[in-house]
């Protein structure tokens, strides 16, 4: 009991933080909260919910990319395994998103135990093509076996009226604050995650393994309990994926430029940091799905907007590899 | 028998062509620790250059060659000058999304110069060419060419690497960059040179394709990961390696393709998985 007690307290205490930031993450938050009542727009509305689940993706991706120093590419294959594991047990048995969902993160990290207990005998550029290479057999698997649609996908059932259990309501605004639930508890469980015993282990193991392993620390166990815990985020948020937009196929939820979106916004936000994967989330998706808006239905200039997206990925890699926090602590750092 | 023979034949022929679009690869990572995921995209660029020499001025494919070669070491020199030389100060996530970064560009801004449509070269010396070996295996020319030039194309990569003072200086820099250069060996020039390599091959290995692939802004992306499983299984750095890799993932593909076409990639991509794991420095690598 005192343990759970003493993890609740620690999630839900940021006082570590400087003050400005505390200040700005309240702000921030009270946005998001009444965010609905504000803008009516519902393409809005839908860009701040797939910011919230890209924030999602990018806190677990965090633990083991950011925290633990492993690039791990192929994080779309747990969204996959939980979305398909929902839809499909409601299309075959009605089973309610509440009861599918738990089922779906587990199947993810039971996937992500079985593949991590090879994948982490590998370091550095084999480990994230390795990852990738994974990611890319279940992904052809599943776009070839009949019984989960094949290339056609899954369309989930409509139930008619508005659901609670199985999700489905007629304003996106439930989807925003169910979304919303799902993020705010993210966020606590990574302000307690990177205060936690795994959260120091993965730091020293991502400074330096041969240390790391000389001061008792299980290397490979500790990699692969992020792996797993990073799973099991990406899962939560493939679920909803699933529920939200009632339609899913290999090439929307498992494809290898989600896993590299989702590590992607967490790096350029800042890798390590409790507001970086939120950061990186809250600046590309927008950016891409209004580019996208403005000029990529836009007759004769096809491409435009991933090309503008491609030149800040470029840009920020080359000239500040720590992602938008490493500017935000330079400038930090240059006041005193 | 006969049928699997031509699928072995056909494997190998095939495999030499993913052979020499890892080559670049594999020196590029060697010399300088960089996986570069824009590598597919250089490809789609050389075949695109191969196309319009033949659409344009009626070059045949084969002598546009010259064309995709040239274009290649220009786009390998301009991406290392004007991007990768920045992205080495960062650490190696920094890397993988630069080029992935100059991936997306280059794909994209070929979609938006040339558009979405598929295109292929209809009319060359060699196609719709065939032979016969001992009766029983029939050769397609335009796939017998591309294989052959992939092989002189990896001797004169060879020599050059390992008989002249250039070459030898880039293997100095691949071993230990810091000690090269106190030997007065230019580790910045070294890196500009595997990328001229690097773009140069994989050039021309798109050049060579045209005369029985398809070209389209997407086409990098199945041949970048066929190229890093390739590179990963002979070895990171390893040119005989990575000639002997693309050979075995070549027959893979083509012998899974007669049973199972669309599982052809993933047995690539299983295989890849499953031996790394075993052997995590590929089947030649000396690098870790």
């Amino acid at each position: 009991m005192e343990g759970i007690k003493g993890a609740i307290k620690d999630a839900l205490d940021f006082s570590d933080f400087p003050k400005s930031e505390r200040i700005g993450i309240i702000i921030f938050y009270i946005y998001l909260l009444i965010f609905p009542w504000v803008v009516s727009s519902s393409f809005a509305r839908a860009v701040m919910i797939q910011f919230l689940l890209f924030a999602l993706y990018g806190m677990g991706w965090n633990t083991i990319g950011g925290y633990g120093g492993q690039v791990a590419l192929g994080k779309a294959q747990y969204v996959g395994i939980s979305a398909y594991t929902v839809a499909m047990m409601m299309i075959l048995f009605n089973i309610p998103f509440w009861v599918s969902m738990p089922i779906g993160v587990f199947l993810a990290v039971l996937w992500s135990f079985m593949i991590g207990y090879p994948l982490f005998r590998l370091k550095g550029h084999y480990f994230a093509i390795a990852t990738i290479a994974v990611s890319l057999v279940l992904q052809d698997i599943f776009r070839n076996w009949e019984f989960v649609g094949g290339e056609r996908g899954l369309s989930l059932p409509f139930k008619g009226t508005p659901n609670f259990l199985y999700m489905q309501f007629k304003s996106d605004v439930y989807y925003y604050y169910f979304m919303l639930i799902f993020f705010t508890l993210g966020l606590f469980y990574m302000n307690w995650f990177r205060k936690s015993r795994l959260g120091y282990q993965l730091r020293a193991v991502k400074a330096n393994e041969d240390v790391a392993a000389s001061l008792g620390i299980n290397v490979r166990w500790a990699k692969i309990k992020a792996y797993a815990i990073a799973s099991a985020f990406v899962a939560v948020g493939g679920a909803f994926y699933a529920v939200y937009h009632m339609y899913i196929d290999t090439s929307s939820v498992m494809h290898l430029e989600l896993s590299i979106l989702i590590a992607l916004m967490a790096m350029l936000g800042g890798a390590a940091s409790l507001w970086g994967p939120i950061i990186g989330a809250a600046i590309l998706v927008p950016l891409d799905r209004y580019l996208g808006s403005w000029i990529g239905g836009a007759k004769g200039l096809l491409g435009l907007d991933l090309i503008i997206y491609s030149i800040i990925i470029m840009l920020v890699a080359a000239l500040e590899p720590r992602g938008i926090w490493g500017i935000v602590e330079k400038v930090r750092a240059k006041r005193g | 028998m006969g049928f699997f023979l031509d699928a072995i034949t056909s494997g190998i022929l095939m495999g030499l062509i993913f052979s020499l679009i890892a080559l670049g690869l594999t020196i590029i990572f060697g010399v300088m620790n960089i996986v570069n995921f824009a590598h597919g995209e250089f490809l789609m660029v050389g075949m695109y250059i191969a196309y319009w020499c033949n659409v344009l001025i009626g070059l045949d494919p084969l002598f546009g060659l010259p064309f995709s070669i040239a274009a290649g070491i220009l786009l390998g020199l301009a991406s290392y000058y004007l991007l990768v030389r920045y992205l080495l100060r960062g650490p190696m996530i920094a890397q993988l999304f630069g080029t992935f970064g100059l991936m997306l560009f280059i794909r994209y801004l070929a979609l938006f110069i040339w558009g979405p449509n598929f295109r292929t070269v209809s009319h060359g010396l060699l196609m719709g060419k065939s032979m016969l070996l001992g009766n029983v295996v029939v050769l397609d020319l335009s796939k017998v060419v591309p294989a052959i030039v992939s092989i002189i194309a990896f001797f004169i990569v060879s020599y050059v690497i390992n008989n002249t003072k250039v070459g030898k200086a880039l293997q100095a820099t691949a071993l230990d960059a810091e000690a090269a250069s106190y030997m007065g060996i230019y580790a910045d020039r070294m890196n500009a040179l595997a990328w001229a390599i690097g773009g140069g091959t994989v050039g021309l290995a798109g050049g060579l394709m045209v005369n029985f692939w398809y070209i389209t802004p997407e086409v990098g992306l199945l041949f970048v990961m066929i190229a890093f499983a390739t590179v990963a299984l002979g070895g990171f750095g390893s040119i005989k390696g990575a000639f002997y890799a693309g050979v075995i993932i070549g027959v893979i593909e083509t012998l899974v393709g007669v049973k199972a076409p669309s599982f052809k990639f993933t047995i690539v991509y299983a295989a890849y998985f499953i031996i790394v794991v075993f052997r995590p420095q590929g089947l030649f690598g000396w690098k870790e």
